[in-house]
C-alpha cells in the first residue's frame, strides 16, 4: 500500500527545509567558515542526492496517472545528477565552477515538469495554484545558481538559491488539492474539502 | 504589499483535506479477480468526486462485442457503475474507464478479469495489439545501455584491477553512469509505449491514463519496478565509487546490477512458456548476462582503454580475452539448451517465424564469434610477444557493433512467442502473475 500522496509530498518538503536552511547557514556564516569543518561541505549534496534517490520509489509507486511517473521520474534523475555533481565538486573530481550550472538545468526541468503538468490556470484550485507557483519560483530561482556560477562569494545568489528551497518546502507543506484558494474555486473544481 | 504576503502566506498555511488528482481507490469485479459467477455491474470508487458521460465504462468481450450499459454516478460523484449483461463463464473481459477528476484531468484505465478462468494481463487486454517494432527497439535500447552498465563495471572489477590513470578511471565510471542512466530512461520509456498500447489513448489522454493495473499485475510491470529501484541504486553506487574514489563500491553495483537482470528473464516470453522452468529461467538470465558483459566489456576496451591507456592495452586484452572465453562458452550453451527447449522440432527451425529470427540471430553470433576467435588465436600470441597489431581498435570496434547487433535480434527474440510445446510438469507454481 503506498502512502497518501501529501504525506510523500511533506517528507520531501521536510529533506528541502533540511536542505534550505543548510544552504541558508552556508550563506550566512560564509563558506570559508561553514567549511572549516570538513564533513559540513559534504551535508547538502548528500541531501541532495539522497533525495534524487529517494525520489525513484516515488516515481514507481505511484503510477496512477503517466504524468506523475514521467515527473517524478525526471526529478528524480536531475536531483540525483545535480546531488553527485555537488558532491564531485566538494570531492574535488570536479573543478570548473561552470559546473554549479547543472544546479540551474535541475531547476528548470523541475519549473517545466509543474508547468506543463498542471493545465488549469491559477485560481481553479489550491494544487494548481500550488503547482504554477512552484513551477515559477522555480524557473525564476534557476537565476541564483548562474549567478553563483558567475560571482561564487555574493551573499545575494547563495542566500537565494537557499531561499528558493525553504519556499518549496512551505509550499509542499501546504499542498492541498480542492480547497479554496483566496476564498476562490472554480465550480468545476468541486466543493471546498 | 504587506496585506498581500500575509494573504498568499495565509492561504498556503490553512489546510484543507488533503488530495491529489482523482484516484482509483476501488475497483468491482478487481483488476485480474477471477470471478466464480458473472458480475452484475462494474463499479469504480474514487478518492474524490468524478464527472463521466454514459461510456465512461465499456466492457467487451475477448471478440469485442459490447456488454455494459450506460454508467451512472453516485455518492456524490465518487462512485462510477455500470450495468453488465450476456456475461458467460469461461470467459475474459476486458473493462476501459474514463473519469474526469474535479481538477480538469481525464484519467483513464484498463483491467480484465475472467468467469471461471485467469483473465490475460492488462498488455494482453482487447484492443491492443502486443509488442510492436517500438517495443523490440527499446527492449534492444534497454539491453545496449544495461551492457554498457555491466560491461564495463566488470571490465574495470575483473580485469583492469590496478590503480588506473585519472583519465581511464574517469572514462570507465562515465560510461557504468551513462549505461545506468541510458537503462532506467529507456525503461520508463519502454514501461509507457507497453501502457498506450493497452491503454489504447492518443498521447494526451495518455498522459493522465491510469499505469497502476499495468504496474502491479503484469510480470512486465512488476519487473519494471523491481528493475527502475535496483537500477537506480546500482547507477548511485556507480557515482559514489567514483566521487568517492572507492572502486570497491562495484562490487555490490556488479552484484545488483547481474541480480537485477532477472527481470528481463522473468518479464520475457521466457517467464510464461508452458514448459518454463527455474532451469530455463536461470539459462535465459545466463545467457543475457554473458552476453551483455561481452559486449559491454568489448565497448569499454575500444573506447576507453584503447585510446586513453597505450600502456594497459596488453594486460586488458588478454585480460579480456580470458573472460570473454567463459562468457562465450556460457552463451553458446545456455543459448542452446534454451533453444532446444523452446523449439519442438528441428524443423521449427525454418518453418516458423521464430525459428527464422534464431536462425538469423545465430548467423550473426557466428560472425561475433568468428571475429573473437581471430582476435583470440590470432592477435592474442602477437600481443603476448608485444608485436601489437595495427588496427585493433578499429576490429574491436567492429566487433562490438556486431555483437550490438545481436542484441537487437535478442530483443525482437525475447518479444516474439515460440512455437507452442507441452507444459512440463509441475512448473508454473512459482508465480501467479501473467505476461
Amino acid at each position: 500500500m503506498a502512502p497518501r500522496p501529501e504525506l510523500v509530498h511533506w517528507a520531501f518538503a521536510a529533506g528541502f527545509l533540511l536542505l534550505g536552511l543548510i544552504l541558508l547557514a552556508e550563506a550566512i556564516v560564509g563558506r570559508d567558515v561553514f567549511a572549516m569543518r570538513r564533513w559540513r561541505v559534504y551535508l547538502w549534496p548528500s541531501i541532495a542526492f539522497g533525495i534524487g534517490v529517494a525520489l525513484w520509489p516515488v516515481s514507481v509507486f505511484f503510477t496512477n496517472s503517466t504524468i506523475h511517473m514521467l515527473a517524478h521520474a525526471s526529478w528524480a534523475e536531475v536531483a540525483m545528477l545535480a546531488g553527485a555533481v555537488q558532491l564531485a565538486l566538494v570531492r574535488g573530481k570536479l573543478t570548473s565552477r561552470w559546473w554549479t550550472l547543472s544546479l540551474s538545468f535541475t531547476l528548470l526541468v523541475s519549473a517545466a515538469a509543474f508547468l506543463i503538468h498542471e493545465q488549469n490556470p491559477w485560481l481553479f484550485s489550491r494544487a494548481a495554484f500550488l503547482h504554477h507557483a512552484i513551477g515559477w519560483t522555480l524557473l525564476v530561482a534557476a537565476i541564483f545558481p548562474l549567478g553563483q556560477a558567475l560571482q561564487p562569494r555574493r551573499f545575494g545568489w547563495s542566500a537565494g538559491f537557499a531561499m528558493t528551497w525553504i519556499v518549496l518546502a512551505v509550499m509542499l507543506f501546504c499542498d492541498r488539492d480542492v480547497a479554496p484558494i483566496f476564498g476562490h474555486l472554480s465550480q468545476f473544481a468541486g466543493g471546498p474539502r | 504589499m504587506r496585506r498581500l504576503l500575509v494573504v498568499v502566506i495565509a492561504a498556503l498555511a490553512v489546510p484543507g483535506v488533503a488530495s491529489a488528482h482523482a484516484t482509483l481507490i476501488g475497483i468491482s469485479p478487481p483488476t485480474q479477480s477471477r470471478l466464480d459467477a458473472p458480475p452484475r455491474a462494474v463499479v469504480l470508487r474514487f478518492d474524490q468526486a468524478v464527472t463521466t458521460t454514459a461510456g465512461a465504462i465499456e466492457v467487451f468481450s475477448v471478440g469485442g462485442r459490447r456488454l455494459s450499459g450506460a454508467a451512472v454516478s453516485g455518492d456524490h460523484g465518487r462512485v462510477v457503475r455500470a450495468p453488465l449483461k450476456g456475461l458467460q463463464h469461461g470467459e475474459s473481459y476486458t473493462v476501459r474507464w474514463r473519469a474526469t477528476s474535479s481538477d480538469g484531468h481525464t484519467g483513464s484505465g484498463v483491467y480484465t478479469f475472467g468467469i471461471g478462468v485467469t483473465p490475460p494481463p492488462p498488455t494482453e487486454a482487447y484492443g491492443s495489439t502486443g509488442p510492436t517494432w517500438t517495443d523490440d527497439a527499446a527492449r534492444w535500447a534497454f539491453f545496449v545501455a544495461l551492457s554498457l552498465l555491466l560491461g564495463t563495471t566488470g571490465l574495470r572489477l575483473l580485469v583492469l584491477r590496478e590503480p588506473l590513470p585519472v583519465r581511464l578511471s574517469n572514462r570507465l565510471y562515465g560510461l557504468a553512469a551513462l549505461g545506468g542512466i541510458a537503462t532506467l530512461n529507456v525503461g520508463i520509456a519502454a514501461f509507457v509505449m507497453r501502457a498506450a498500447d493497452a491503454l489504447q489513448l492518443p498521447f494526451v489522454d495518455l498522459l493522465y491514463g491510469d499505469l497502476s493495473p499495468m504496474a502491479t499485475k503484469t510480470r512486465f510491470g512488476v519487473a519494471f519496478v523491481a528493475m527502475t529501484l535496483g537500477y537506480a541504486v546500482v547507477t548511485a553506487l556507480v557515482l559514489l565509487a567514483w566521487i568517492l574514489d572507492r572502486p570497491r563500491l562495484l562490487w555490490p553495483a556488479f552484484v545488483l546490477g547481474l541480480g537485477f537482470a532477472t527481470g528481463l528473464s522473468l518479464s520475457g516470453h521466457q517467464g510464461v512458456e508452458p514448459n518454463a522452468t527455474f532451469l530455463t529461467g536461470l539459462a535465459d538470465w545466463l545467457h543475457l548476462a554473458a552476453a551483455m558483459l561481452w559486449v559491454g566489456g568489448l565497448v569499454a576496451l575500444a573506447t576507453c582503454v584503447w585510446p586513453l591507456a597505450p600502456s594497459l592495452r596488453r594486460t586488458a586484452f588478454l585480460g579480456f580475452s580470458r573472460i570473454a572465453t567463459v562468457l562465450v562458452a556460457v552463451l553458446v550453451l545456455a543459448g542452446t539448451y534454451l533453444s532446444i527447449s523452446r523449439l519442438p522440432s528441428v524443423s521449427d527451425l525454418w518453418s516458423t517465424t521464430y525459428g527464422q529470427t534464431l536462425l538469423v540471430k545465430i548467423a550473426i553470433v557466428c560472425i561475433a564469434l568468428g571475429w573473437g576467435a581471430v582476435h583470440h588465436f590470432v592477435l592474442w600470441p602477437r600481443l603476448e610477444r608485444d608485436d601489437a597489431p595495427r588496427g585493433l581498435r578499429r576490429s574491436l570496434i567492429g566487433e562490438s557493433a556486431v555483437a550490438i547487433l545481436v542484441l537487437l535480434v535478442a530483443a525482437v527474440l525475447v518479444n516474439a512467442r515460440p512455437p507452442a510445446v507441452e507444459p512440463a510438469v509441475g512448473v508454473r507454481a512459482a508465480s501467479t502473475l501473467p505476461g
